[in-house]
C-alpha cells in the first residue's frame, strides 16, 4: 500500500520542517549571498578614518603628496571638506614637537591607537629612495602605506624627470607594457571576444558542486540520525506492526527528499531574485550578469536532478548505515568510508573546473558515487549527450541496486540490537533469501 | 469456538538457533491469553511472527481467520517490549499517525486519540511534546497507540514490565477492559503472579517449544494439591521436614508438595511450635509451581540441566 509510505513521507517532511537546522538550511545560502556582497561593502564604508602622521625631512615631499591627493580626490568627485590631506578614509594628523622626543611621541600614539600609522620621508628623496619609513602597529592593512607610496612616487618621479629634463609623455611611453588581448574560440569555430560571463560560465560549476555537496550531505545526514532515532528508542517495532520494512524506507526516503528539494529550491528561488528581480527594483546595474546561470538550464536542471540521483544514492547507504546502528557514535563510524568518497570530488573540484573534458574529469564521470558531482563541475565543458546519457544509466543502474541491497539489510538490522555487524556479515544478509534471520553471536 | 489466532507446527530459526520450534496453539476469541516463558524462551520471535514483523520458517499462522497475517495488520494492536515514542511530537498527533498508520482516515484517527487520552485523564497533554512525558504516562500512551484503531487482536509484550506498583494497577484495568469490550488480548510476561491474576488461558514456551497450553483452570486442577503457608520464623526447618516432595520456599511464604502417602495433619504436627504458623491451606498449586515442574521435566526429557 503506497499510503501507508506516503503517511511515513508526510511524517517525515513535517518533522524535519519543524527543526531548526531545516531552517538554517534554507537561510544559510541567501544569508552567504547576501553577505559576501554587503560585508565588504559596509566594511569599506565603516571603516573608521585612519589617521597618520608625517614627518617630513625633505621639506617638499609632503607638499607634493597633499597637492595630489587633493586632485585625485577631486578628480574621483569626493574629496570636498576642504582639507588637502583628507583622502576619504585617511586623515593627516599634525604632531608638535621636534627630534627625538617627536618621534617617542609619534610612536607612543601609535601604541595607544591614537594614531594609525606614521611615515617619517628622508632628506634627499631624489637621490635616495630608500631612505623612508612607514611605522604601524597594523602591519596587515596596507592601504594607507600604498596610497601614500603611490603618490609619494608620482611626485618624486616627476621631479627626477624634470631634473633629467625628460618629456614626461616619452617617460610614460617608455613604461608602457605589452597587452595580450584573451580570446577564445567558440562553438562555432570561430574566433571571439571573451567577456565576463564566459568567466562566470567557468567558474559557477564549483559553486554549484559545493552546493550540491552540502545540500546532499546534509539532507542524507537528516535521514540517518532519525534512522538511529527510531531504532535506539525501539518506535521501529510499532511502525513494523503496522507497515512493512521497505514502505517505511520508501517513506523515509521520500519524505526527507521533499525537505530537501524544498532547501534546494528555495536557494533557487532566492538566486533568481537575487539576480533579476532585485538589481531591477533597485535599478542596479550588476558589473557581470549572474543571469546566464539562472536561465541556462544546464546549470540549474543538471543541479537539480543531480541533486535528486546522488541524494537518492548517499540517503540510501545511510540508512542502510543507520539501520545497522544503535547509536550515533556507531554510525559516525560506519560512516567514515561513505564521507571519504564524498571527499574525493571536493579535492578534483578546482582540477576539473580546469579542464572539464580531461581525462581526470572524463574517468570521474563513470564512476557513479562522483558522477552527480562531477558531472555538474564539468557543466562549462560540457560534456557530450552521450556522456550525459551513459553516466545518467549507470548512476540509475547504482542507485537500484543500492536500494535492493539496502531494504534487504534494513529488513535484518533494523530489529538488531548489540554491536553492529561486521561487513562479511552484511554481505550474507544480501545473499540470503527474504525473511531469513541470520544468527549473531553476542 | 471461533479462533482469534491458531498456529500449526510454526518454526522459526535465527541461523542455527531453533528460537520457535514447531509450535501450535489455538487462541480463542475474546479471551485473555498468557504467553509465559523465560527470558528467551522465543516469546517475542512468536509474537512478532504474529504482527507479521518476522516470517516463520515453516508452519502456518491463521490470524482474525484469515490466512495472511499481513492482511490483517491493520486490526492488530500491538505492544513491544521495548517501547519508544517519537520525542518531538505531540501526543494528539502521535497517536493520529499510529491511527492513520493502521489504516485510519484523519479526522477519525484524531477525535479517537483525543477521547482516548481524555479518558485515560491526559487531555491536558494534547498539544505537550512526548518528551515532557514522566515514564508511566509514556507508558500509558504507549498502550493508547495500540488501542487507537480499536483493534480486535492486542498483542502486548512485556506490558507490565518496568512499571511500579500504581502503574502495574493501571496496566491490569486497561487489559481487563479490552477483555470488556469484546477484544482478544494476548501477552507475554515471565511473572507467574501476574499471569495468574488475569489470564483466561495460558501457553507455556520453553526453550521455543510448547510445555504446556490450555484454560489456567483446567491446567490448575490437574496438578498436585499442595500446603501453602504464611510463617514467621527459620525457613531452614522446612528442608528437614518429613514426607515432603517438592518445597518452594519464598521465606515469608511457601508451598508444600507431599508424597502421596503422607497426610496433611503429619506436617501441621511436625510445624506447630517451631515455626509461627499464619496460614495452612490446602489448594491447587500455584502457576509458579506448574512452571518450574513443567520446565523441569522439558529438561529431562531433553536431557539438560533443570532450570529454575
Amino acid at each position: 500500500m503506497p499510503t501507508k509510505a506516503w503517511l511515513v513521507a508526510r511524517r517525515e517532511l513535517l518533522e524535519n520542517i519543524r527543526t531548526k537546522a531545516f531552517w538554517i538550511g534554507i537561510l544559510v545560502f541567501p544569508v552567504i549571498l547576501v553577505l559576501a556582497v554587503v560585508i565588504p561593502a559596509l566594511l569599506e564604508n565603516s571603516k573608521s578614518a585612519r589617521t597618520y602622521a608625517v614627518v617630513d625631512h625633505s621639506g617638499w615631499l609632503l607638499e607634493a603628496v597633499s597637492q595630489r591627493a587633493t586632485a585625485a580626490e577631486l578628480a574621483s568627485g569626493r574629496g570636498d571638506d576642504g582639507d588637502p590631506a583628507t583622502h576619504r578614509n585617511f586623515r593627516r594628523v599634525e604632531v608638535e614637537g621636534e627630534g627625538e622626543a617627536r618621534l617617542a611621541e609619534l610612536n607612543r600614539r601609535v601604541a595607544a591607537e591614537e594614531l594609525f600609522a606614521y611615515f617619517v620621508l628622508g632628506e634627499d628623496p631624489l637621490h635616495n629612495g630608500a631612505n623612508n619609513r612607514y611605522v604601524s602597529a597594523n602591519l596587515t592593512d596596507e592601504s594607507l602605506r600604498n596610497w601614500f607610496l603611490g603618490l609619494a612616487s608620482d611626485a618624486v618621479q616627476e621631479r627626477r624627470l624634470a631634473a633629467e629634463q625628460i618629456d614626461p609623455e616619452i617617460a610614460r611611453w617608455v613604461q608602457e607594457p605589452l597587452i595580450f588581448e584573451t580570446r577564445k574560440v567558440g562553438a562555432s569555430g570561430e574566433e571571439e571576444d571573451v567577456q565576463a560571463t564566459d568567466t562566470i560560465r567557468q567558474w559557477a560549476p564549483v559553486a554549484f558542486v559545493y552546493l550540491l555537496w552540502i545540500s546532499i550531505f546534509s539532507i542524507s545526514q537528516m535521514l540517518l540520525t532519525n534512522t538511529i532515532e527510531e531504532k535506539s528508542n525501539r518506535i521501529i517495532e510499532v511502525l513494523l506492526s503496522s507497515l512493512s520494512p521497505v514502505q517505511l524506507m520508501a517513506g523515509k526516503i521520500a519524505g526527507i527528499a521533499a525537505a530537501g528539494m524544498i532547501m534546494i529550491g528555495s536557494w533557487i528561488g532566492f538566486f533568481f531574485l537575487a539576480v533579476k528581480i532585485i538589481p531591477k527594483l533597485l535599478g542596479l546595474e550588476l558589473g557581470f550578469d549572474l543571469g546566464i546561470i539562472a536561465t541556462d538550464p544546464i546549470y540549474l536542471v543538471s543541479f537539480v536532478v543531480y541533486f535528486l540521483l546522488g541524494y537518492l544514492l548517499f540517503a540510501t547507504l545511510f540508512v542502510g548505515i543507520g539501520s545497522l546502528c544503535n547509536s550515533l557514535k556507531e554510525a559516525q563510524n560506519l560512516q567514515i568510508p561513505v564521507t571519504m568518497v564524498l571527499m574525493v570530488p571536493m579535492f578534483t573540484m578546482i582540477p576539473v573546473a580546469q579542464d572539464p573534458n580531461g581525462t581526470l574529469a572524463k574517468v570521474l564521470s563513470y564512476i557513479p558515487p562522483f558522477t552527480p558531482f562531477v558531472m555538474m563541475n564539468r557543466a562549462a565543458g560540457p560534456p557530450t549527450s552521450l556522456e550525459y546519457v551513459t553516466t545518467t544509466l549507470l548512476l540509475l543502474l547504482s542507485v537500484a541496486v543500492t536500494l535492493w541491497a539496502t531494504a534487504k539489510v534494513f529488513r535484518v538490522g533494523i530489529l538488531m540490537t548489540g554491536k553492529p555487524p561486521r561487513l562479511v556479515e552484511v554481505a550474507k544478509w544480501l545473499r540470503a533469501p527474504v525473511g531469513s534471520v541470520p544468527q549473531r553471536r553476542e | 469456538m471461533q479462533f482469534a489466532l491458531t498456529l500449526e507446527g510454526v518454526c522459526k530459526s535465527f541461523g542455527t538457533v531453533r528460537a520457535v520450534d514447531n509450535v501450535s496453539l489455538a487462541i480463542p476469541e475474546g479471551s485473555i491469553y498468557g504467553f509465559l516463558g523465560q527470558n528467551g524462551a522465543g516469546k517475542t520471535t512468536t509474537l512478532r511472527m504474529v504482527m507479521s514483523i518476522l516470517y516463520p520458517d515453516a508452519g502456518h499462522i491463521r490470524v482474525l481467520g484469515q490466512d495472511q497475517p499481513e492482511a490483517v495488520k491493520d486490526r492488530l494492536g500491538y505492544l513491544p517490549e521495548e517501547k519508544g515514542l517519537y520525542k518531538k511530537m505531540r501526543l494528539g498527533e502521535l497517536l493520529t499517525y499510529f491511527g492513520r498508520l493502521k489504516g485510519m482516515q484523519a479526522a477519525d484517527a484524531k477525535r479517537r486519540s483525543h477521547e482516548l487520552l481524555h479518558q485515560l485523564g491526559l487531555g491536558e497533554w494534547i498539544h505537550q511534546k512526548c518528551e515532557t512525558l514522566s515514564k508511566g504516562m509514556g507508558q500509558k500512551v504507549q498502550v493508547l497507540g495500540t488501542l487507537i484503531h480499536e483493534p480486535e487482536l492486542v498483542i502486548l509484550d512485556e506490558p507490565f514490565s518496568g512499571l511500579d506498583p500504581v502503574n502495574v494497577e493501571t496496566m491490569r484495568h486497561l487489559i481487563l477492559d479490552m477483555k470488556r469490550q469484546g477484544r482478544t488480548v494476548i501477552f507475554s510476561t515471565h511473572i507467574m503472579e501476574q499471569a495468574e491474576q488475569i489470564c483466561d488461558s495460558i501457553f507455556l514456551i520453553h526453550r521455543g517449544r510448547k510445555v504446556l497450553d490450555g484454560s489456567l483452570a483446567e491446567i490448575k486442577s490437574r496438578g498436585d494439591r499442595g500446603i501453602l503457608i504464611d510463617y514467621d520464623g527459620d525457613g531452614g526447618l522446612l528442608h528437614r521436614l518429613q514426607g515432603v516432595e517438592r518445597l518452594n520456599d519464598s521465606g515469608k511464604q511457601a508451598e508444600i508438595f507431599l508424597h502421596p502417602d503422607t497426610d496433611a495433619q503429619a506436617i501441621l504436627a511436625q510445624l506447630v511450635g517451631r515455626l509461627s504458623i499464619r496460614r495452612f491451606d490446602l489448594r491447587e498449586p500455584s502457576l509458579h509451581e506448574i512452571f518450574v515442574r513443567c520446565v523441569g521435566e522439558a529438561e529431562s526429557a531433553q536431557g539438560k540441566p533443570r532450570a529454575h
